[in-house]
């Protein structure tokens, strides 16, 4: 109402305490060729072709950096869909036959503590680079070029906030892979020579809260710590968990590492620790198939590549009387609404949700002011969509429009239904 | 199932509703109504129906009439259409000729100009025979709800018990709908309905009715039964005036039991009980009716202190008259207020520092509705992009103070060449 929101209602309501389910292994693997990032490719390998687990089939090529395209199971290359990737655009996917086998490439193999802790920056960040690991909250970056930055770091975040509703993934890997996540946060503070690793998890989550804490007796000499953040949205933003973790405010358009920190996604820093210890590349990921219009609600643990259709049938299919519905990948928040489910599971899909379509009325504003009130970035949404209405350029600079981040709050709260958040989107738009 | 797509957010809170805040005004409301019955009688009911029905009546009518405008514009004939498309043409070719002065766009006009020669009078003699032939229906298809009508979102009723409360217990039921009328149709619907208006419509109504009847009434008469006015008018010609405070007693001024004044504003306590329910629902801004109350209550300390009043003083300006129902009821009205909290808290202040100064210093025993129809006014200088921010920064918190700071002093100078 009329004031500050925070909180918002989260939906988790997948039971805590059971164990994630082991959906890994489809029939056919779709790996996406090019992505929102990497406009070109090149492909190595030719259909029919023979291939192994973590195999590298191509590159991708985008403006700034390269990725290699790895495969996430052995098999044969059947060819090249045509499929909506997790920005709901149509892109290219390759299709990939499992025969079940998982014969490992060549160059995976287990590294020894010692030889990980004789490795030099230059090659942990090969290593990362040639796995292909990127930010997995969703951004998608490549996590070689944060560690690349050329700024003195002293400290490493771990991101386990996932503030979102709905969303349950990081949940499931810091409750099950705990160690993995602080064994991938060491290697990071030794490869950048960080003194300090912070582990941001949600004071309300206690099963986390424990896990953290039991498994920070292995690392004493380490310098390692928890930090318990308070649970609002969005307070997994990289800044606001920055804040409220470590304490340094970063002001938005700046860089944290800038500030000496570096943060990292909780999966990510898990998959670091595989891509260094096994040098093995992102193969399996915790996926939440989750929303009201979804029979059975679920959180898999699935292969890269799975098709989402597979997955909403796993999940019971949608519920019969629901009549319209948003498949949303990522969270309700930010998430974007994909057309159709000819979706596959990619390295940054935290989850797939299915959500009732519900028609709202727009009312006049009646500037309560709780979009200005909830804003996390202190902006002005609702003095932005007056400003975009009238094609007002200069005061949409003046309002300083480009620094809205898209949270979806100011839509969240708006009293009248008003779908703000696209306005300071159009206006965010028009002053870039 | 359908999958369709939209923009995020996908979620939306269903608990924040534009009709949840404003029933709460109207729920906050019902203990001063239920007061003002239980204290003038069956007078204070009537003229609150005046008050409500006159508002209520006039925004019905004037959707309505709006609406049978647009059914009639989309009644027109295709030949009607088509003569009103060609004057649009003529117009931008003209407007491009002006602006780029090209060959090519004079070459455009003049050969439209001559199409636009022969078809326009071919057109009109057209449209003249069909009317001829049969004479234009207008669509008279009537519903009873129209769609912009307030009503269901509690705006309308809302205003309407607010003005009613405002209003003097003896003031002839003529004059309340008068009120009512103009203060909706001028602070409300003539700049574009709900969420458009720059004035409160309810503080708009009683600016009115008191400008417009203050004499017809005989003034003192008026100022007599006006909010708190006994107290006030007599503080406004003496400030030293200690006795007339003590005539009714503090309890009488905060529980508002027999104390002469409109219908509404007496009771303290109840408009406190109000405040905070609505304060609980988080249906208002807080900050508001804080900024202004405390803003009243240290400008009349700091004239407490330079003249060496009694406690009495500020007791007296903060309890009586129209301030306490004006700042929990009327200066929270969300649309005619700035939007960021910084410009809300600069414009309480503002009405608080007008509200002293007219009650001191002007010819008017209450000044909380002037204040608030004055200050409305500043509303979007103070909601310049420029200048508004979300937040306080350093710099905007310095010259803040040294506002309130010069607010105080230029106050008690003041106070010392009147006295």
């Amino acid at each position: 109402m009329i004031g500050r929101t925070k909180r918002i209602n989260d939906y988790k309501q997948i039971d805590r305490a059971l164990p994630a389910q082991r959906f890994v292994d489809p029939e056919y693997v779709f790996l996406p060729l090019r992505t929102g990032r990497c406009a070109e490719y090149e492909l190595e390998v030719e259909e029919g072709d023979d291939v192994a687990l973590a195999q590298r089939l191509g590159m991708r090529r985008g403006k700034f950096f390269e990725q290699p395209i790895l495969s996430t199971v052995s098999g044969t290359v059947v060819d090249t869909v045509e499929m909506t990737d997790e920005q709901g655009e149509k892109r290219p996917f390759l299709k990939v036959r499992n025969d079940y086998q998982d014969t490992p490439a060549e160059g995976m193999r287990e590294r020894t503590e010692e030889e990980i802790s004789a490795l030099s920056k230059d090659e942990f960040v090969e290593i990362v680079k040639d796995n292909a690991i990127v930010g997995l909250g969703g951004s998608g970056f490549p996590s070689y070029i944060k560690m690349t930055s050329g700024h003195d770091i002293h400290t490493v975040v771990v991101n386990g906030v996932e503030c979102e509703p709905y969303l349950q993934s990081d949940y499931y890997l810091i409750k099950e892979q705990a160690e993995e996540m602080l064994r991938g946060l060491s290697y990071i503070m030794r490869a950048v020579g960080a003194e300090r690793g912070v582990v941001a998890v949600k004071s309300t989550k206690g099963a986390l809260v424990e896990a953290v804490e039991k498994e920070l007796g292995r690392f004493e000499g380490m310098n390692m710590q928890l930090a318990k953040v308070a649970d609002y949205y969005p307070q997994g933003w990289e800044n606001a968990t920055f804040e409220a973790a470590v304490g340094t405010k970063v002001p938005v358009g700046t860089l944290p590492m800038e500030y000496g920190i570096l943060g990292f996604n909780a999966s990510t820093c898990a998959h670091i620790y595989e891509a260094v210890k096994y040098n093995r590349p992102i193969l399996k990921r915790f996926v939440t198939v989750n929303g009201d219009a979804l029979k059975n609600p679920l959180l898999v643990r699935v292969r890269v590549g799975t098709s989402v259709r597979e997955l909403i049938d796993l999940a019971g299919g949608f519920r019969e009387d629901v009549e319209q519905g948003n498949v949303v990948l990522g969270g309700p928040m930010m998430g974007v609404a994909a057309p159709d489910v000819d979706v596959a599971v990619v390295p940054t899909t935290v989850s797939i949700l299915v959500i009732e379509d519900e028609e709202h009325v727009e009312e006049p504003c009646v500037r309560c002011g709780s979009c200005i009130y909830s804003c996390p970035v202190d902006i002005q949404p609702v003095s932005i969509m007056n400003a975009v209405k009238r094609g007002d350029k200069k005061a949409l600079q003046q309002l300083e429009a480009d620094r809205c981040i898209e949270c979806g709050l100011c839509a969240y709260v708006c009293t009248s239904k008003i779908h703000v958040t696209d306005y300071c989107r159009e206006g965010k738009r028009q002053v870039r | 199932m359908e999958i369709v797509t939209k923009n995020a957010p996908h979620l939306r809170n269903p608990k924040a509703r534009v009709s949840r805040f404003m029933g709460d005004v109207s729920i906050a409301l019902t203990p001063l109504v239920l007061f003002a019955i239980y204290q003038h009688g069956l007078d204070a009911l009537w003229i609150l129906l005046a008050a409500v029905l006159s508002m209520v009546a006039t925004e019905y009518v004037y959707y309505q009439v709006v609406d049978w405008l647009e059914r009639r514009r989309e009644a027109k004939s295709d030949t009607e259409k088509k003569i009103r498309d060609l004057k649009l043409d003529k117009a931008q070719l003209r407007k491009e000729l002006r602006e780029k002065k090209s060959d090519a766009a004079k070459e455009a006009y003049d050969s439209f100009m001559e199409t636009y020669r022969e078809e326009l009078p071919k057109l009109k003699e057209k449209l003249r025979e069909e009317n001829k032939q049969a004479p234009r229906k207008a669509n008279k298809s009537f519903r009873l709800l129209n769609r912009s009508f307030t009503l269901g979102n509690f705006s309308v009723i809302t205003s309407g018990i607010i003005y009613g409360l405002t209003l003097p217990d003896v003031i002839p039921l003529g004059m309340a709908i008068t009120g009512g009328v103009a203060g909706i149709l001028l602070g409300k619907l003539i700049f574009g309905g709900l969420g458009q208006n720059i004035f409160n419509p309810a503080a708009f109504a009683r600016v009115f009715v008191t400008l417009s009847f203050g004499t017809a009434l005989g003034y003192q008469a008026f100022v007599d039964a006006e909010a708190g006015a006994t107290v006030l008018t007599a503080l406004n010609e003496n400030l030293a005036n200690q006795q007339i405070v003590e005539t009714y007693g503090y309890t009488a001024l905060f529980t508002g039991i027999g104390l002469p004044g409109s219908l509404g504003e007496t009771s303290a306590l109840l408009i406190l009980v109000g405040g905070l329910y609505l304060a609980l629902r988080k249906s208002f801004d807080l900050f508001v009716p804080l900024t202004y109350v405390g803003t009243v209550l240290v400008l009349s300390l700091s004239v407490m202190w330079t003249q060496g009043l009694g406690f009495w003083f500020p007791l007296a300006q903060v309890l009586s008259g129209g301030l306490l129902f004006g700042a929990v009821f009327m200066a929270t009205d969300p649309i005619s207020i700035p939007v960021t909290r910084p410009g809300r808290i600069y414009f309480a202040f503002g009405l608080g520092v007008l509200t002293f100064l007219i009650r001191l210093f002007g010819n008017l025993p209450e000044g909380v509705v002037f204040a608030i129809v004055f200050m409305n006014m500043f509303s979007p200088a103070i909601d310049y992009p420029r200048w508004s921010r979300n937040r306080f920064s350093a710099r905007s918190v310095l010259i803040f103070a040294a506002v309130v700071a010069l607010a105080i002093l230029i106050t008690n100078v003041g106070v010392y060449y009147v006295e």
